[in-house]
C-alpha cells in the first residue's frame, strides 16, 4: 500500500466513522454521554451522510473491473482518487467508541474541577414548593434556589435530588453530584450539593437523596466555591439515568 | 446433469459476466476477475467490524482507568460534537466549488481587495455554523477565485458573529446586552483587521490554496461527492488532531489552576485567551462557559469569546492542514494578538 489512502481505504474509513456515529446516536442513547440530547437529529443526519458516502465508495470499488498492473501507469491513476494520510486518524474516535466505550463523566472529573459559582438567576423566578411531600428537582435548581432566591423558598421544604456520589475531604459529609453540559462533555462542570446525615455511598454510585436544605446564615454568595448543604433523611440507590448530565 | 454440461454452463456464465461489463479490456487477461483490492475488500471489512465488536465485548470492561475514561470521553465528545458541523461545512464547500459559478463571487464582492475584506467579514453573518464549518467553506471560496484576504475575513468572522452564536451569547449573559454588542464589534473588527494585514503583508507562497478542478467527463454530482469525500477525510483527520490535544490538556491542566489568577487584570485577559485556545469549545457554546467564569472581569470574558472562535487547537490543526503550515505559523499568532488587543480596547470602551 502506498503512503496515501486509496479509494478503498478512504471508503472504509468513512463507513466506519459513519457507522460509529449511527451506533451512538440512531441505534442507542450512548451519545448522551458526550453531547446534549438536542444533538440527536444532527448526529443521525451527519452519520447517514458519511455512512452513505462510504458505502457508495465501497460498492464502486467492489464493482471495479480488473485492470492488469501493466496498464496502470502514473497517468492511469487520477491524483485526487487518493485521500490525505491524516484521514487514518479518523479511526481513533471509532476505536475509542468501541474499545474503551467512554462512559459519562463521573467522580474523577467532578473532583478535578471545582464548580464555578452559579449564575445569578432572575429573582422570584421560582415557584413555591409543597410543604409536606418531597419535590423532585434537578441539582441545578436546588443550587439556584439555595443561593439566588430572595424568598428562600427551600426553607423547611423536603426535596428529592438525583446524582452520583463523590467523597469529601471532610468527615461525615459527601457530595451529591451531577455534571452540567453546555454543548459537549469538554465543557462539563460539576454541580455539587453537600449531603449530611447519611453515610457516604461509594464514589460514582447513583443515588436518590431526600432531605431538606440547611439554610445559610449569609444572603450574599460567599467567595470561592461552596456547595449548598442538605440534611438527608432517605437514600436510595438508583440506576444511572438515561440522560446522565443536567 | 453431466460434468461436461455443468462445466460448459459455468463457462457460459463467466462469459456472460464479462460481457456485462463493456469497459473491460478486450480480450480480458483474467475473465470475470475483480480489481485486486476488491477481492480482499469484504474480508478486510468483516475483519475490522469483527475486531471492533469483539473489542467492545472483551476489552472495554477492562479499560477502566479513570483518567483514561475521562480523556476518552472528552476526546470522543469533541469529535462527535464537531462532526455534524464539519459535514455541513464540507457539503457547503463542495456545493460552492461545484454548483456556484465563479462569476458570482466577482459580481458580489468588490473588485478591490481592501474593499472586499469588510464585505466578506459582514457576510459571515449569514452562515450559521461553528468554526469547523468555516475552514472548508473559506478554502472553497479561495479555490473559486475569491481574494484570500477576503476569504480569511469570512473565515474569522462567520463563527463569531452569526445569529446562532449571538443569540446564545444573549442567553448566556441575561441582562447584559452590551456583551453581545461587544462580541459582535470586537470579532468583526479583528476579522477585518486580520484580512487587511494579510492583504498588506501576506505573500502568495505562504498560503496553499487547495486546487479544485473537476475531472473531464465527470458529472457534477460525481465531482460534488468526490470533493465532499476528500474534504471530509482531510478536515476530519485534522479535527481529530485538535481533539486529541484539547482532551489531553483538559485532563492534564485542571481548570482551577487558571481561576486562581482571576484577580490580576492584564493576566486574567491573557489567561482566558489561552484557556479559549486550549478548551476548543464550539463557538455556539462558548458563551455559556464564559458566563460561568465568574471570577473574571467582563473584558477577560470578552477576550475569551473573541479568541475562541478564531484561534483554538482544533482550528489551528484544521488551518495548518488545509492551508499549509507556513500559513498557520503566521496567521495564528497574528489573529491571536489582534484578538487580544481589540478585546482589551473594546472592553475598555464599553465596560
Amino acid at each position: 500500500m502506498d503512503d496515501l489512502l486509496n479509494r478503498m481505504a478512504q471508503s472504509l474509513v468513512m463507513t466506519l466513522v459513519g457507522g460509529a456515529i449511527l451506533r451512538v446516536s440512531a441505534l442507542s442513547a450512548i451519545y448522551l454521554n458526550y453531547v446534549k440530547p438536542g444533538f440527536r437529529p444532527l448526529l443521525v443526519a451527519a452519520g447517514l451522510v458519511v455512512f452513505a458516502l462510504g458505502v457508495l465508495g465501497l460498492i464502486q470499488e467492489w464493482r471495479k473491473p480488473y485492470v492488469s498492473p501493466s496498464e496502470t501507469g502514473p497517468a492511469a491513476k487520477p491524483k485526487h482518487d487518493h485521500g490525505p494520510r491524516v484521514a487514518w486518524l479518523l479511526c481513533l474516535p471509532v476505536i475509542a467508541i468501541f474499545l474503551i466505550a467512554p462512559p459519562a463523566l463521573g467522580s474523577f472529573a467532578a473532583e478535578r474541577d471545582e464548580a464555578p459559582q452559579p449564575r445569578p438567576t432572575a429573582l422570584d423566578a421560582y415557584g413555591a414548593l409543597a410543604p409536606d411531600k418531597p419535590t423532585v428537582m434537578p441539582l441545578g435548581e436546588f443550587i439556584g434556589r439555595a443561593w439566588g432566591d430572595a424568598n428562600r423558598s427551600l426553607t423547611g421544604r423536603p426535596v428529592t435530588l438525583t446524582g452520583f456520589a463523590v467523597h469529601s475531604k471532610k468527615k461525615g459529609q459527601w457530595y451529591l453530584t451531577r455534571m452540567q453540559l453546555r454543548c459537549c462533555a469538554a465543557d462539563a462542570f460539576p454541580l455539587k450539593v453537600t449531603v449530611l446525615g447519611v453515610p457516604a455511598p461509594r464514589d460514582d454510585t447513583w443515588v436518590e437523596v431526600t432531605g431538606a436544605w440547611v439554610p445559610t446564615p449569609y444572603d450574599e454568595l460567599p467567595k470561592g466555591t461552596v456547595a449548598p448543604e442538605m440534611k438527608a433523611t432517605a437514600l436510595t440507590k438508583v440506576d444511572q439515568p438515561a440522560e446522565p448530565y443536567e | 446433469m453431466s460434468k461436461n454440461t455443468l462445466k460448459s454452463f459455468m463457462s457460459d456464465r463467466t462469459v456472460l459476466d464479462w460481457t456485462a461489463e463493456p469497459d473491460s479490456p478486450v480480450p480480458p487477461p483474467t475473465w470475470g476477475r475483480r480489481a485486486p483490492e476488491a477481492q480482499v475488500l469484504p474480508w478486510v471489512f468483516a475483519a475490522l467490524v469483527g475486531f471492533l465488536l469483539l473489542g467492545n465485548l472483551l476489552l472495554s470492561p477492562h479499560l477502566t482507568a479513570p483518567a483514561l475514561r475521562m480523556w476518552s470521553t472528552i476526546f470522543v465528545a469533541i469529535c462527535v460534537q464537531a462532526i455534524p458541523f464539519l459535514v455541513f461545512g464540507v457539503a457547503l464547500s463542495a456545493a460552492i466549488t461545484v454548483f456556484v459559478p465563479p462569476s458570482l463571487w466577482t459580481r458580489v464582492l468588490p473588485r478591490r481587495p481592501y474593499a472586499a475584506v469588510p464585505v466578506a467579514g459582514v457576510a459571515g453573518l449569514v452562515l450559521p455554523g461553528c468554526e469547523c464549518a468555516s475552514v472548508p467553506v473559506a478554502s472553497g471560496l479561495m479555490s473559486r477565485g475569491v481574494t484570500p484576504a477576503a476569504a480569511l475575513a469570512f473565515l474569522l468572522a462567520s463563527p463569531a458573529i452569526n445569529p446562532v452564536v449571538l443569540v446564545s451569547t444573549a442567553v448566556a449573559f441575561p441582562g447584559q446586552p452590551l456583551m453581545v454588542v461587544a462580541r459582535f464589534a470586537a470579532s468583526l473588527a479583528v476579522a477585518v483587521l486580520a484580512g487587511w494585514v494579510w492583504q498588506l503583508l501576506g505573500r502568495p507562497g505562504w498560503l496553499r490554496v487547495p486546487p479544485r478542478t473537476a475531472r473531464d467527463g465527470e458529472s457534477r454530482w460525481a465531482s460534488f461527492l468526490s470533493a465532499m469525500r476528500h474534504d471530509f477525510l482531510h478536515a476530519g483527520g485534522f479535527l481529530v488532531v485538535g481533539g486529541l490535544t484539547a482532551a489531553t490538556l483538559n485532563v492534564v491542566v485542571p481548570r482551577s489552576w487558571l481561576s486562581s489568577v482571576g484577580g490580576v487584570p492584564w493576566l486574567s485577559v491573557l489567561v482566558l485567551a489561552v484557556l479559549a485556545v486550549i478548551l476548543s469549545i464550539c463557538s455556539e457554546a462558548d458563551a455559556f462557559v464564559a458566563a460561568s467564569l465568574t471570577a473574571f472581569s467582563p473584558t477577560a470574558k470578552l477576550a475569551f469569546l473573541v479568541v475562541g472562535p478564531m484561534v483554538d487547537l482544533k482550528l489551528i490543526a484544521l488551518q495548518a492542514g488545509t492551508f499549509g503550515r507556513a500559513f498557520a505559523a503566521r496567521f495564528v499568532p497574528l489573529t491571536f494578538t489582534l484578538a487580544i488587543l481589540v478585546s482589551v480596547l473594546v472592553g475598555w470602551m464599553i465596560f
